[in-house]
C-alpha cells in the first residue's frame, strides 16, 4: 500500500497519471481507512484512469465491472454453466449403473443419486463475474466499479450490500467471503444522484477539469514530441472553451485526441483554418461547435494583436 | 479537536448537507491518518468523509475557511510578531516562555484565563473565551459587535481581573533580579500578551457573529418550509419546495428498492430444476428461474386545482410522476367541476414544464367553482373502466364543494373496484366537515384519508401511499 501522501503522487507519476495533492489525500485515507472512493465528475477527467492506474501503481489484478442500464446480479456477480451441467447430467446418466452397483434398497440407490447431486451444488459450475471474482482472488485486487450511475437503483442497492461485507451468498452453495478485502473504486458521471446509503460508505472524491498548468503537464506526459507553443496554446484555447456554456465541455481526454493529432500532422501553431476543420474532434454537439467557433476567432484575433505589439516592441528595441 | 469537528459538522448540517454520524466518525479517523498539521490535508481528510454532494463542496470550503482557518493563521501571526517586536530568535523565545512559566509557578490565584495567557497557552484562552461565547445571546446580529454584547462578555470574562492580573504579574517580573534586559522583555511580553487577549476577544466574537450568519437566515433553512402551509408559499418557496420533493422522490426511491430487495429471494432454483426435468431424464431442457417478480401496481391521481389546494397537488403531482418508473402505469386527472386527463403532457414535456402546464388548467376551465360531485360523476361516466383491482386511485382535494351535490356514491364505487383509494386533504383536520365541506360524506369510503398541508405531512403521508 501507500506510504503517504506523497507517496501516492509519485508512484501515480510512475503510471503517467499526474494527481494533486487533494486526490492523493483521498486515494491515501482510501487505503488506510479500507473504504470505497466514489469518484465524481464530468466525462474524461481521469476517473475511469484513476482506477486503473492505482492497479497498476500498487501491482494488483485490475477488476473492473462496467455498470448499464439493465446490468443484473447475474452479469456482475455469478451465473451458472448450464452446458457444463447439462453435459454433467450426460455422464451420470451414463454412469448410472456404476454409481447404483451394490445398491441394497431403492431408499439407498435414491440416498447414493442425491450424493452425487451435491456436485451440482459446487463451484464447478459456477462461472464467476467481476464482482465474485474480486471476492473470490487470493490475492488483494483493485475493483473498479465504472460509471455506477449508469445503472438502476435495484443494482445499486444489490451493490451496497456486497460492498458491506464482501460476502455472497449463493443458495445453492452457501456463503462465499472475500479473504482480502478489494479496494473498490466507484466512479461516477452525475447522470443521477446515488443514494445517501452507499455514498456513506465511500469516501468521495469530486475530480473537475485540472487547471492549465497541470493539463499542460499532462499533456507533455501523454504525447511526448508534442510541441511546447502548440500545447501551451491548446491548453488555453481549451480553458477559454470549458468557460462557455457548453452542452458537453471538451474533456481531456478531448485534448489528448486533439494533439496527437496535431503533432502526427507535425502543426506548431493554430490557425483559423486548422481550427475549423478540426473542431468537431473536440466537440460533439452543432450548438456547441458554433459556439465554439465564436471563441476561437476571438482567441486567435487577440493573440495576432499580442504577436503584433510584441514585433513593434521589438522593433523599437532594435532603433534604440 | 473532536468536539470542534462534531460542531463543524453540526454547521454543515444546519446548511443542507446530510452528514451521518457515522460519517463523522469516519472523519475524525481520517484526521487520525493525516493529522492535523498540515492545512489542506486536514481539509481534503474532512471534505472527503463529510461531503458527498458535490452541491455541497462550496458551502464545505466557506464554512471550512471560517471555522478553521481564520483564527490560527491570526493566532500564528501574533507569535511571530512577538518574536519580532523583541527580536527574538524561535530559541529564544522559548527560553523566554520558560522563565515567564517559571514565575507563573509563584503565582498560585491567577485566574484560568489570565494564567493561559501569560503561559502562551493560546489554544487554551481561545476555548476559554469561546466557552463564555457560547453562553452568550447573540440573536441574528450579522457580523457587527454591538457595544453592549461586547461588555457583556468583558463581564462574564472578567476581562478587567484579568487585566489587573497580568499587570501585577508584570510588575513582579520587573521586581526580580537579573540582567534589565531580561526584565525589559518580561515586560514586554507581557504587554504582547493583553493586546493578544482584546484582539482575541474581538476576533472570536467576529468570527462567531459571521458563523451564524453563514448558517441561512431562517427562510433558507429547510426545516423553514417543513410547517409552512402550502397555500401560503411564496414562488420563492415553490422553488425550494420543487428542490425538497425531488429529493424526496429520490431518496424514497432508493429507500423503497432497498426494502423490496430484501423481502425478494432466490434466484435460480436447482432443485425445482431438477424437479421439473425429470420427465426428460434428468436433462435439464427448462430451467427453473426463480423469479415471481411482483407486478407493479398503477396509480391513477385526481388533482383538485382550485387556488386553495393547487400548491397540495403541484407537489403531489411531481412527487408521483418522479417515482412513476415504481409504478406500471400513471395517469393524472385535474378538476375544478369539469375534470380533464393530463396524462399525455407528462409524456411530452419534462417534468417540471408538464406539471405548470397541467395546473394552469389548458384542459379544463379552471375559473368556475368547484364542484366534487359533478367531476366525479365525470370521472366516473368516462374514465372508471381505467380503475381495476392493480390500480390505486389517490384524490388531492380540499371536498369543499360550494353545496353542490355531492355524488359521493362515485367514491363507493370506485373504492370497490380500485385496491386502494386514498384521499389527501391540505386542509387542516378540524375544519373538515364545516361549511361546505363534504369530508365527513367522503371520507367514510376511502382506504386513508390523511391531512397534508405541509411538507412534513407531506413526507409522514408518502410512506403509507407509496406501494
Ligand atoms: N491526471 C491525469 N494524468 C494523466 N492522464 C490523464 C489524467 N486525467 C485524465 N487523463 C487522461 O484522460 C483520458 C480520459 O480519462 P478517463 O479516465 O477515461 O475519464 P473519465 O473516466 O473521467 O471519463 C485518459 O486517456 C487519461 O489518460
Ligand atoms: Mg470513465
Amino acid at each position: 500500500m501507500f506510504s503517504s501522501v506523497e507517496d501516492v503522487i509519485k508512484r501515480l507519476a510512475e503510471q503517467k497519471y499526474l494527481c494533486t495533492k487533494h486526490v492523493a489525500t483521498v486515494v491515501y485515507l482510501a487505503c488506510a481507512m479500507r473504504k470505497p472512493v466514489l469518484v465524481e465528475g464530468p466525462a474524461g477527467v481521469g476517473k475511469t484512469e484513476l482506477g486503473k492506474v492505482l492497479a497498476s501503481a500498487l501491482h494488483l489484478e485490475l477488476i473492473r465491472l462496467q455498470c448499464y442500464e439493465g446490468l443484473d446480479e447475474a452479469k456482475a456477480l455469478y451465473e451458472w454453466e448450464y452446458a457444463k451441467q447439462l453435459l454433467y447430467t450426460q455422464i451420470l446418466k451414463d454412469k448410472i449403473g456404476e454409481v447404483l452397483e451394490g445398491a441394497q434398497s431403492l431408499q439407498h440407490a435414491v440416498e447414493r443419486i442425491a450424493n452425487e447431486d451435491d456436485v451440482f451444488f459446487s463451484q464447478k459450475f459456477l462461472l464467476p463475474r467481476p464482482l465474485l471474482r474480486a471476492i473470490l482472488s487470493p490475492e488483494p485486487t483493485v475493483l473498479l466499479i465504472d460509471e455506477v450511475d449508469k445503472s438502476d437503483t435495484e443494482f445499486e442497492a444489490f451493490l451496497l450490500e456486497v460492498l458491506s461485507d464482501f460476502q455472497v451468498s449463493v443458495p445453492e452453495i452457501g456463503t462465499l467471503g472475500a479473504t482480502h478485502r478489494p479496494f473498490v473504486i466507484l466512479t461516477s458521471n452525475n447522470s443521477r444522484e446515488m443514494s445517501d446509503a452507499l455514498k456513506r460508505r465511500c469516501l468521495h472524491l469530486y475530480l473537475d477539469y485540472p487547471d492549465p498548468d497541470r493539463e499542460l503537464e499532462i499533456l507533455k506526459l501523454k504525447v511526448p514530441g508534442v510541441g511546447e507553443k502548440l500545447a501551451d496554446e491548446v491548453v488555453h484555447l481549451l480553458h477559454r472553451l470549458r468557460k462557455l456554456d457548453l452542452k458537453k465541455k471538451p474533456s481531456i481526454s478531448e485534448t489528448l485526441d486533439w494533439v496527437r493529432a496535431l503533432t502526427l500532422l507535425q502543426i506548431e501553431r493554430l490557425d483559423q483554418q486548422l481550427v475549423e476543420e478540426t473542431l468537431a474532434t473536440l466537440l460533439k454537439y452543432e450548438g456547441d461547435i458554433r459556439k465554439a467557433q465564436k471563441e476561437m476567432k476571438d482567441y486567435l484575433a487577440e493573440r495576432k494583436a499580442k504577436i503584433q505589439t510584441a514585433v513593434v516592441t521589438s522593433d523599437k528595441d532594435l532603433l534604440h | 479537536m473532536d468536539e470542534r469537528i462534531v460542531e463543524f459538522t453540526h454547521l454543515l448540517r444546519r446548511q443542507g448537507a446530510r452528514v451521518s454520524l457515522s460519517e463523522n466518525i469516519d472523519a475524525i479517523q481520517a484526521l487520525g491518518i493525516v493529522g492535523i498539521e498540515d492545512p489542506s490535508m486536514f481539509r481534503d481528510g474532512l471534505r472527503a468523509t463529510l461531503v458527498k454532494r458535490a452541491s455541497d463542496i462550496r458551502t464545505f470550503e466557506e464554512l471550512f475557511d471560517l471555522f478553521f482557518l481564520g483564527l490560527g493563521a491570526s493566532l500564528r501571526q501574533s507569535e511571530r510578531d512577538l518574536m519580532d517586536r523583541l527580536s527574538l530568535t524561535p530559541q529564544q523565545y522559548q527560553h523566554l516562555l520558560e522563565e515567564v512559566r517559571r514565575l507563573l509557578e509563584r503565582r498560585q490565584n491567577l485566574s484560568p484565563l489570565a494564567r493561559a495567557l501569560l503561559a502562551g497557552d493560546l489554544a487554551q484562552a481561545e476555548r476559554l473565551i469561546r466557552q463564555a461565547i457560547a453562553q452568550e445571546e447573540l440573536g441574528q446580529a450579522g457580523g457587527q459587535i454591538g457595544v453592549a454584547l461586547y461588555l457583556r462578555l468583558a463581564g462574564r470574562l472578567a476581562l478587567t481581573t484579568v487585566e489587573e492580573e497580568l499587570g501585577s504579574f508584570r510588575e513582579m517580573a520587573l521586581a526580580e533580579p537579573g540582567d534589565g534586559d531580561k526584565r525589559d522583555r518580561l515586560s514586554r511580553y507581557v504587554e504582547h500578551r493583553l493586546q493578544d487577549l482584546s484582539r482575541m476577544v474581538r476576533d472570536l466574537l467576529r468570527q462567531e457573529l459571521k458563523k451564524r450568519s453563514v448558517v441561512a437566515p431562517e427562510r433558507e433553512r429547510p426545516e423553514y418550509l417543513a410547517h409552512k402551509n402550502f397555500a401560503y408559499y411564496t414562488e420563492e418557496d415553490i422553488r425550494r419546495m420543487n428542490d425538497a420533493v425531488t429529493r424526496l422522490a429520490q431518496r424514497f426511491k432508493n429507500l423503497l428498492t432497498l426494502r423490496r430487495r430484501k423481502a425478494r429471494r432466490g434466484r435460480f432454483d436447482l432443485q425445482e430444476t431438477l424437479r421439473k426435468n425429470l420427465q426428460y431424464g434428468g436433462v435439464p431442457f427448462r430451467l427453473q428461474l426463480d423469479r415471481r417478480k411482483k407486478e407493479k401496481p398503477e396509480i391513477i391521481i385526481l388533482c383538485d386545482i382550485s387556488d386553495s389546494v393547487l400548491n397540495a397537488s403541484r407537489f403531489m403531482l411531481q412527487f408521483v410522476y418522479s417515482v412513476q418508473d415504481l409504478y406500471s402505469k400513471v395517469r393524472s386527472f385535474v378538476f375544478v367541476s369539469d375534470i380533464g386527463e393530463v396524462t399525455r403532457l407528462f409524456e411530452d414535456n419534462d417534468l417540471q414544464q408538464a406539471v405548470e402546464l397541467a395546473l394552469k388548467g389548458e384542459v379544463i376551465n379552471v375559473y368556475s367553482r368547484s364542484n366534487f360531485g359533478r367531476a366525479f360523476e365525470l370521472f366516473y361516466r368516462e374514465h372508471c373502466s381505467a380503475v381495476s383491482g392493480k390500480t390505486t386511485v389517490m384524490i388531492i382535494g380540499d371536498g369543499r364543494n360550494n353545496y353542490n351535490h355531492p355524488h359521493d356514491w362515485v367514491l363507493k364505487e370506485i373504492q370497490r373496484k380500485a385496491k386502494r383509494l386514498i384521499w389527501l386533504n391540505p386542509e387542516s383536520r378540524w375544519k373538515w366537515g364545516f361549511g361546505d365541506s363534504e369530508m365527513p360524506r367522503y371520507a367514510p369510503h376511502c382506504d386513508v384519508v390523511e391531512e397534508c398541508g405541509n411538507l412534513s405531512q407531506l413526507h409522514r403521508v408518502i410512506e403509507r401511499i407509496v406501494p
